[in-house]
């Protein structure tokens, strides 16, 4: 029993559940396509020559590499995706706990949250991972990466084994994201007025440059040692500076916030509001930056031995690879999207004043638009950066060039889905938000 | 007369160590059971900073509080919330209630939470005016009908004391009568103490004691007068100079 907290915020917010739900529906899908697609590769009839070309290709190993990585991301994501959503219940927190919830009850209602959405995800994420299986076997027959004899069969225990992964790992993220919200005293939650801290902390920003310039003195120095060990260090470097990147967010999203002010009118109040929720929007900052330089590394390796060599990487290597990164990008994509709903969400009445002191609709998304370009392009710029001091000592290791070379349909896709994920997060819900009119937005309570 | 309520030099100071600000300086109280107390101050003097100390909500930065008869200030976190739960009720002026439940929920709330078994529904939602509206859900309810449903929830479960944070504040004279008469009944039938903040000389009016804090210090601190001599006496406090800090 959780005194109906769970069932008032589902009902009340649903649409703060929607990080939660996507994650552990992409978990879900990738626990089922992965065992799926292993079942269907060890109950295949194929003659001994062709098992053993199967395993050499590692792919049955992947498969199973898969479902580790559906456990932690999922772990991760949904933590992170039920911190927002925590936090949107600050109120009806305090109000339970002042009338006798103890923090750790709070706690459990969080979990249960998380739980309850886990269900239906997990029934929609297991069909949509047998689809995609499907594709991906056929993809790899297709490439001759495995013998034509491996076709796709759905195994009975994705289900039962998709539901315990996302539910379990659901329940231990949102414990730990409602460690800290569970404590709060019920009079910090009560008290009126939130005052959005503008300060970046100095501790904040000294953080943020130890671990860019940790990740650049990595990636220095793996470049002169084995390339096999430099391609797997390379994801720390990677992830060191993106998590630099994002502590450094609020200052970076200071320096480009004033390029809005280029745009006119509509630019100024999208570089004010910028200003002030730099430090809420860095939190996506993280994931897209990761997404993005993830992504750019493991097409530009490809793309420039190819231009070295004169002809194409192996097709087989490049499908597997491709394949995990994507893996890693839908992701980090729904991390990314989820905060940008978020904050955007958390804007609901302050854009209702906006138009009540006379800005039209059209107006108010047009500033909305304005800082989605904004933060695109810091991603954007912030991600190639961290690309590039990831895999040009790579690459100088590898190839022995210095010069990465990345063909302008590939560039031009990645940018287009970089927009496409900004946009989705932020002008899709304004969408939503600003479709009634101001003055009911200012009547319902936070 | 035991006292439900006893603060000991209560001090709570706001943010940074280099630039507190401090909303209580060494506030010192005792309510006896079975009083309605009335808490008056300008914005900002530190009116609801006392309240959440005194509930067990915040936490003073010094001194002493004792909530029915145990020392609070250093309680375990679980050891509070159970007295909050079986000992206290409480009102505020919004975000009372769990919009998406139904009336019945949200009074019987404590109860699911594991507290005292409550008095018979059906007659708490009597007393207040809401009888046959039990599965409603409070967000279609009006303002007055949400605050009686707050007030049910308190009273129900036979609680020592009941604070109440601005009860009326979002309510037009004649319902903030209603809800106030509810309170006062509480006091004289089940003998509850009452500790309200308010910045309504009427609604401070139904009580028996009135307190009055400036800049985060008591006052002034006696029986209650009529609402108007309450009204002269905070026109008076507000054109007294701001004492330098």
């Amino acid at each position: 029993m959780n005194a109906g907290l769970t069932r008032q915020a589902l009902r009340k917010q649903p649409w703060a559940f929607a990080g939660p739900f996507v994650t552990q529906c992409l978990a879900a899908a990738l626990v089922s396509g992965a065992l799926g697609a292993n079942s269907s590769m060890s109950g295949a009839r194929l003659d001994p020559a062709a098992r053993q070309a199967l395993t050499d290709s590692g792919i049955p190993q992947m498969a199973a590499l898969f479902v580790v990585l559906a456990v932690y991301l999922t772990a991760l994501i949904v933590g992170l995706t039920m911190t927002s959503s925590i936090a949107r219940q600050g109120r009806d927190i305090a109000l339970v706990r002042a009338v006798g919830a103890t923090p750790g009850r709070v706690r459990r209602a969080v979990a249960a949250q998380a739980a309850a959405v886990a269900v239906p995800a997990t029934l929609l994420g297991v069909p949509l991972g047998a689809l995609l299986a499907r594709a991906w076997l056929a993809g790899l027959t297709g490439h001759a990466v495995i013998p034509p004899g491996v076709t796709f069969h759905p195994s009975a225990a994705a289900l039962p084994a998709a539901l315990a992964i996302t539910v379990g790992t659901s329940l231990v993220g949102a414990l730990v994201a409602a460690l800290r919200p569970a404590r709060v005293r019920p009079a910090t939650a009560l008290i009126e007025t939130v005052v959005v801290r503008r300060r970046v902390s100095l501790v904040r920003t000294a953080i943020g440059v130890l671990l860019v310039a940790g990740g650049v003195v990595l990636s220095v120095r793996i470049s002169n040692g084995d390339p096999a060990k430099a391609d797997r260090a390379s994801f720390f470097t990677m992830l060191a500076m993106s998590v630099g990147a994002g502590f450094l967010g609020p200052v970076l999203l200071r320096l480009t916030a004033p390029l809005a002010r280029l745009l006119g009118g509509t630019g100024v109040l999208a570089a004010e509001n910028l200003a002030v929720r730099a430090k809420a929007l860095s939190g996506a900052l993280v994931p897209l930056v990761l997404a993005i330089a993830f992504a750019m590394v493991k097409v530009v390796v490809h793309t420039t031995s190819g231009h070295v060599h004169g002809r194409p990487d192996r097709a087989a290597e490049v499908w597997t690879d491709y394949s995990g990164t994507a893996v890693y990008v839908a992701f980090a994509a729904v991390a990314a999207v989820n905060t940008l709903v978020t904050v955007l969400l958390s804007r609901r009445r302050e854009l209702a004043v906006t138009r009540l002191v006379g800005a039209s609709r059209v107006r108010a998304l047009a500033v909305i638009v304005c800082e989605a370009q904004i933060v695109t392009l810091t991603a954007v710029v912030v991600g190639t950066v961290v690309a590039m001091v990831t895999m040009v000592p790579m690459l100088h290791g590898m190839l022995g060039t210095w010069t990465p070379h990345l063909p302008p349909g590939q560039l031009t896709l990645g940018l287009a889905v970089v927009v496409g994920l900004v946009l989705l997060g932020t002008v899709a819900p304004a969408l939503v938000v600003t479709r009634r009119r101001p003055v009911e937005s200012l009547v319902v309570d936070p | 007369m035991e006292n439900v309520v006893e603060l000991d030099g209560v001090s709570r100071s706001y943010g940074s160590r280099r630039r507190p600000i401090n909303a209580l300086r060494g506030v010192s109280l005792l309510v006896p059971a079975g009083v309605f107390v009335a808490v008056m101050g300008a914005t900002g003097s530190g009116k609801s900073t006392l309240l959440h100390c005194a509930a067990g909500l915040d936490r003073p930065t010094s001194g002493r509080v004792r909530l029915v008869g145990r020392d609070v200030t250093r309680m375990r976190e679980g050891a509070l919330t159970r007295l909050r739960r079986d000992r206290v009720g409480f009102v505020f002026q919004s975000y009372n209630l769990l919009s998406e439940l139904t009336v019945r929920q949200n009074v019987l709330l404590p109860r699911r939470l594991g507290g005292p078994r409550p008095r018979p529904l059906d007659e708490v939602l009597a007393e207040v005016g809401l009888a046959g509206l039990a599965d409603r859900p409070v967000g279609e309810l009006s303002g007055g009908q949400r605050q009686r449903v707050a007030i049910a929830r308190a009273l129900a479960g036979r609680p020592a004391v009941v604070f109440a944070d601005e009860p009326t504040g979002a309510l037009d004279p004649a319902t903030g009568g209603q809800v106030l008469r509810l309170l006062r009944t509480g006091v004289d039938r089940a003998g509850v103490t009452v500790v309200m903040v308010t910045h309504d000389p009427t609604a401070a009016a139904w009580s028996d004691r009135l307190i009055l804090l400036r800049d985060g210090e008591l006052v002034a601190d006696g029986p209650t007068p009529d609402a108007a001599t309450i009204a002269q006496r905070l026109r008076a406090e507000a054109s007294e100079p701001v004492v330098a800090q």
